[in-house]
C-alpha cells in the first residue's frame, strides 16, 4: 500500500512539475531555453511512463523527445531566429 | 497580463483534468478484470501449451507490435520512410560543403574523449534494446531512436563534417535504410514464399504455424529464443530507423554551400 502512495505521489509530482515546464517553455522568449524546458518536460513525462508500467514507451519516448526532436528544433533556431518577437 | 492570462489557462486545464479525474473516480473506474482480448494476448504471447496461436515471445507488447498487428507496423514504418523522404526532397539539389575537419573545430578535448567513450557504449545499449525486444521491453524503433542519439552528439561535438570523413555519407545512409526496408518486405512475405515453393498453404505476415498451415519461422536456435519473425523484423527495424534518423541529421546539419546567384 504504501509503495502504491509513493508512486502516485511521485507521479503526481512529476505531473505537476511537467505543467511548470510546459509554463516556463509557453513564456519564455529565448526559443533555446524553450527547448529546453520543453526537454525537462519530456524528461517527466517518461517518468510518468515508467511509473505507469509501460516501458516500452519510455525507450522510445526517452530519446526521440529527449535527444532527437530538441536536436532537430535546435536546427531550425539556428536557422532562423533565436528571439521571439511581439 | 499575457503572463497572467497563460498561467490562469494553464491552472484552469490541470484544475479542470483533476476535478474530472477525481469525479469520474466514482462513476468509472477501469476494473481490475482484464478485457477478453487482454486475457487472450497473455494467455497465448508464451505459451508452449498452445502451439497454434503462440508467438513464443514473453514480451507481449513487441509480440502484439510485429505479430499480433503486424501491418499496422507496417504502415507505421511506411509513414516514417515517406516522412523521412520528403525531409530529403526539401533539400535535393543543394550542394553542400566538405571540408576537412580539423583539431579546432568543435568543442573542447575533454568534451571529445568523453563522446568518443560514450558513443560506442549508447550504440551498445541501443543494439541491446533492438536486439531483445522480443524478450525485453524495447524494440526496433526504440533503438533504432537510441542508435540515432550518437551521430546528433558526434556532429555537435566534433563538426558537421566528422562523420562524413569518418565515411558516414547520406549515401550509405540511404543505401542501410533502403536495406533495413527490404528486409522488413522480405520477412513479411518470406513464409508466404515458402509456401509457394513447398506447395502448403500460408499466408503473408505469418509468424508461427497455425491450423491448417504448418509452416513457421524457426523460433529459438539452440534454447535461444528467437521468436520467429520478430527478432527479423527487430533488427531491419532498427536498421531502418537508425540509419533514417541519421540522415536526416546529416542532411539538415551540414551547411550549404554558398550559392552564386
Amino acid at each position: 500500500m504504501s509503495l502504491d502512495l509513493l508512486i502516485y505521489a511521485v507521479g503526481a509530482f512529476a505531473s505537476l512539475m511537467s505543467v511548470v515546464a510546459v509554463y516556463l517553455a509557453l513564456v519564455e522568449r529565448d526559443l533555446v531555453k524553450a527547448v529546453i524546458y520543453s526537454a525537462i518536460q519530456s524528461v517527466f513525462y517518461s517518468l510518468l511512463f515508467y511509473l505507469f508500467m509501460s516501458p516500452d514507451i519510455v525507450l522510445v519516448y526517452l530519446p526521440v523527445a529527449g535527444g532527437v526532436l530538441p536536436a532537430l528544433l535546435l536546427v531550425l533556431i539556428s536557422k532562423t531566429e533565436r528571439f521571439e518577437r511581439e | 497580463m499575457k503572463r497572467v492570462v497563460s498561467l490562469a489557462v494553464l491552472v484552469t486545464i490541470v484544475l479542470g483534468m483533476s476535478l474530472l479525474l477525481a469525479l469520474s473516480g466514482q462513476s468509472f473506474y477501469p476494473s481490475e478484470n482484464l478485457r477478453w482480448l487482454a486475457i487472450v494476448y497473455l494467455n497465448t504471447t508464451y505459451n508452449p501449451y498452445l502451439p497454434d496461436f503462440t508467438v513464443w515471445s514473453p514480451e507481449a507488447v513487441t509480440a502484439i507490435v510485429w505479430d499480433y498487428r503486424g501491418l499496422d507496423t507496417l504502415y507505421e514504418t511506411t509513414v516514417f520512410y515517406l516522412a523521412i523522404i520528403s525531409g530529403l526532397a526539401l533539400g535535393r539539389g543543394v550542394k553542400r560543403l566538405n571540408q576537412k575537419p580539423t583539431d579546432e573545430s568543435g568543442l573542447s578535448p575533454i568534451v571529445k574523449t568523453v563522446t568518443k567513450i560514450t558513443g560506442p557504449m549508447i550504440l551498445a545499449v541501443a543494439a541491446s534494446i533492438g536486439l531483445h525486444g522480443h524478450l525485453t521491453p524495447g524494440g526496433g524503433f526504440q533503438g533504432g531512436a537510441t542508435a540515432a542519439v550518437v551521430p546528433v552528439v558526434f556532429i555537435v561535438v566534433f563538426s558537421s563534417f566528422y562523420l562524413l570523413w569518418k565515411g558516414v555519407s547520406s549515401q550509405r545512409m540511404l543505401t542501410l535504410r533502403s536495406a533495413g526496408l527490404i528486409g522488413i518486405g522480405l520477412t513479411s512475405i518470406a513464409l508466404f514464399l515458402a509456401g509457394l515453393l513447398l506447395g502448403l498453404p500460408s499466408y503473408v505476415f505469418q509468424n508461427i504455424a497455425k491450423a491448417g498451415s504448418p509452416l513457421s519461422m524457426p523460433y529459438d536456435v539452440h534454447g535461444a529464443l528467437l521468436s520467429g519473425t520478430l527478432w527479423w523484423f527487430n533488427l531491419f527495424e532498427f536498421l531502418a530507423v537508425s540509419s533514417g534518423f541519421t540522415l536526416a541529421f546529416i542532411i539538415l546539419m551540414t551547411p550549404e554551400a554558398e550559392e552564386k546567384w
